[in-house]
């Protein structure tokens, strides 16, 4: 039974699913059924060390750098394997091989020329992160979005982050000005 | 007090509100607004979770539409008695017949009791907008701006919220199946208590006891009249009509920019709408303000005008109402209408007349052929032709009502007069 949670609700990921080693983070959203030009949502995700930004430029996962720490994560851009159904991106994730140092995971979701196209999260429907066993596809948690937007153009929906032994998940919901640069130079990435 | 952009949402604190969207006018381009209930899979429950021009108030009264006109359209809501399985009040906006697309119109804005919001248009390309929507989030209502269509118009916008449209037909001569059964329908103006009942037509028997909850798609045709396509006939069965309301209505935005808030001075243009009526005794009528005769609808000549709209304060132009459920006693009726002040300008005040006849397509007559001058413009003939209602555009332009009666060949007597 998936855990649902709400804006800065979390859950620990280990207790929902004992001996967890692998999972897969689900990002979704509704395609624009209205004329104009679609929404194009990018995921991306801060590998961020214990004072919440980047080790190196490399712990920026993106569309650009679609693998980090060695494979430990690794973005599969648009939903292609069938499993969990419905996501838009997914970004699978070797628990069992982030490195000691690696304290928490940030997912963002940006809007791709957001400010040109005049597009904003509230006008994009029913945007959910969930995550998945790897081990069997069950999902351990869900964080729809709805509502927890409006005009963003680019939003923090939730991390994955260590506590003691455990791995959770938090709901954030949260948006951020400028788009995936200054959210980027915001986690310590040098954007050049 | 912010303005909500395209996408943007706030809590609603009113249970009882007013929308009012104004959305401007685009010259020779009708914008129709309209409100859907919408279930949980963002689609009607049933046609008659539509609240249009058609049927003007729907779910017991729980959406309404109480105004349109002048470029604005007003709906009352109450939200503490949309019925249960309805998510969503979402407002649209239509181009008629997609004849100019929503570019035209700088923006459109919105008031929900109070919360304001407002899309600007500049560069789009949709012709159906779905402007905004209530809607229900953790058990409280909430208003949010979207501003994003289609280019397909009102079709593509209606297969979005599962509304069947039908589709739009050419004025045929025969009219639609009504059941002998149904009593006429309610005059459309009628704030109507209950849905309206759609009636199915089908003749073939259904296998099912239970028939499905609507088969008959709204009807949401128009009839425009135009100088290829002049008249259309109107049949019923019992010869009863109910109420045929006559509306006029002109823009008044422009002339009033001119003219100033309190002064309606010589600038303005004031139309008015009068009528002649042949009676079936052969007598003739005048139906007009000015010499104030306003007719009468119970008795001879069964039209009547109502109010004239002198202050600018109702916005939706003048009416006239011809008793349809006395027909057999009408013989024929020349609707006009005349500047009574101001410089003959036509085209400036871009008139439309519109026949409604309860329970037939809506006919609008256009009055662009502006080249024209003189201060009367005979619109629109309503004769009883055999028992039928039958519509046909005139548009011609005379000097005065002398020179419109010598060309109708009406004959009556004039002598000068004021309202």
């Amino acid at each position: 039974m998936a855990i649902s949670l709400s804006k800065g609700g979390n859950v620990s990921l280990s207790k929902e699913a004992p001996g967890l080693t692998s999972i897969l983070v689900g990002l979704g959203w509704d395609p624009r059924v209205t004329d104009g030009i679609d929404f194009d949502l990018d995921a991306s995700v801060f590998i961020c060390g214990e004072n919440g930004k980047v080790r190196s430029d490399e712990d920026f996962i993106f569309y650009r750098n679609l693998s980090g720490l060695g494979g430990a994560v690794e973005h599969l851009g648009d939903n292609r394997t069938g499993e969990g159904e419905g996501d838009d991106e997914q970004v699978k994730i070797d628990l069992s091989k982030i490195p000691a140092d690696v304290k928490k995971l940030v997912f963002v979701v940006t809007i791709h020329e957001a400010e040109k196209q005049s597009q904003n999260f509230g006008q994009v429907s029913n945007a959910f992160m969930r995550i998945l066993n790897q081990d069997g596809g069950a999902v351990l948690a869900q964080y729809d979005l709805s509502e927890d937007y409006s005009t963003e153009t680019a939003m923090i929906f939730g991390e994955i982050y260590r506590h003691n032994e455990e791995w959770k998940m938090k709901a954030i919901g949260a948006g951020f000005a400028g788009g995936l640069g200054p959210l980027a130079t915001a986690h310590g990435v040098n954007v050049g | 007090m912010t303005v909500l952009g395209p996408g943007a949402n706030a809590p609603l604190t009113l249970n009882d509100l007013t929308v009012l969207i104004r959305h401007g006018t685009i010259p020779g381009a009708d914008i129709d607004v309209s409100a859907f209930l919408v279930a949980a899979s963002g689609k009607v429950r049933s046609d008659a979770d539509m609240c249009f021009y058609g049927q003007p108030s729907v779910a017991g009264g729980t959406v309404a539409l109480s105004g349109s006109g002048n470029g604005e359209a007003r709906f009352a809501v109450g939200l503490g008695r949309v019925p249960a399985g309805v998510e969503k009040v979402v407002f649209t906006a239509t181009i008629h017949e997609n004849r100019a697309s929503f570019s035209r119109v700088p923006e459109i804005t919105l008031d929900a009791g109070g919360i304001r919001g407002a899309i600007p248009c500049a560069g789009m390309t949709e012709t159906a907008l779905i402007l905004a929507e209530l809607y229900q989030r953790n058990g409280a209502w909430k208003f949010r701006v979207v501003g994003q269509g289609f280019n397909g118009g009102l079709a593509a916008l209606a297969k979005h919220l599962g509304v069947e449209i039908a589709e739009p037909a050419p004025p045929a001569p025969t009219p639609p199946p009504v059941p002998a059964s149904t009593p006429a329908p309610p005059p459309i103006s009628a704030p109507a208590s209950t849905p309206t009942p759609t009636p199915n037509p089908s003749p073939t028997p259904n296998p099912s006891p239970v028939p499905p909850p609507s088969t008959t798609p709204v009807n949401l045709s128009k009839v425009s009249l135009t100088k290829q396509n002049n008249t259309v006939s109107l049949t019923k069965e019992d010869g009863r009509f109910g109420k045929i309301q006559v509306n006029l209505n002109w823009n008044q935005s422009q002339t009033q920019k001119k003219a100033g808030f309190f002064s309606r001075g010589s600038v303005a243009i004031d139309l008015d709408l009068g009528a002649f009526v042949e009676t079936r005794d052969g007598k003739r009528h005048v139906v007009q303000a000015l010499g104030s005769g306003f007719g009468d609808f119970q008795q001879a000549p069964f039209v009547r005008l109502l109010g004239d709209d002198r202050t600018g304060s109702t916005s939706d132009g003048e009416w006239l109402e011809i008793n349809g459920d006395r027909w057999a006693d009408i013989k024929r009726v020349l609707v006009y209408a005349f500047i009574y002040e101001g410089v003959p300008n036509w085209k400036e005040t871009d008139g439309v007349v519109r026949v409604l006849v309860p329970g037939q397509p809506e006919v609008e007559i256009r009055m662009n052929e502006f080249e024209q001058d003189g201060s009367m413009c005979a619109v629109v003939g309503v004769d009883n032709h055999n028992g039928q209602v039958r519509v046909s555009r005139q548009v011609t332009f005379h000097s005065g009502h002398k020179a419109l009666d010598k060309q109708y060949d009406w004959g009556f007597r004039w002598t000068a007069g004021r309202k």
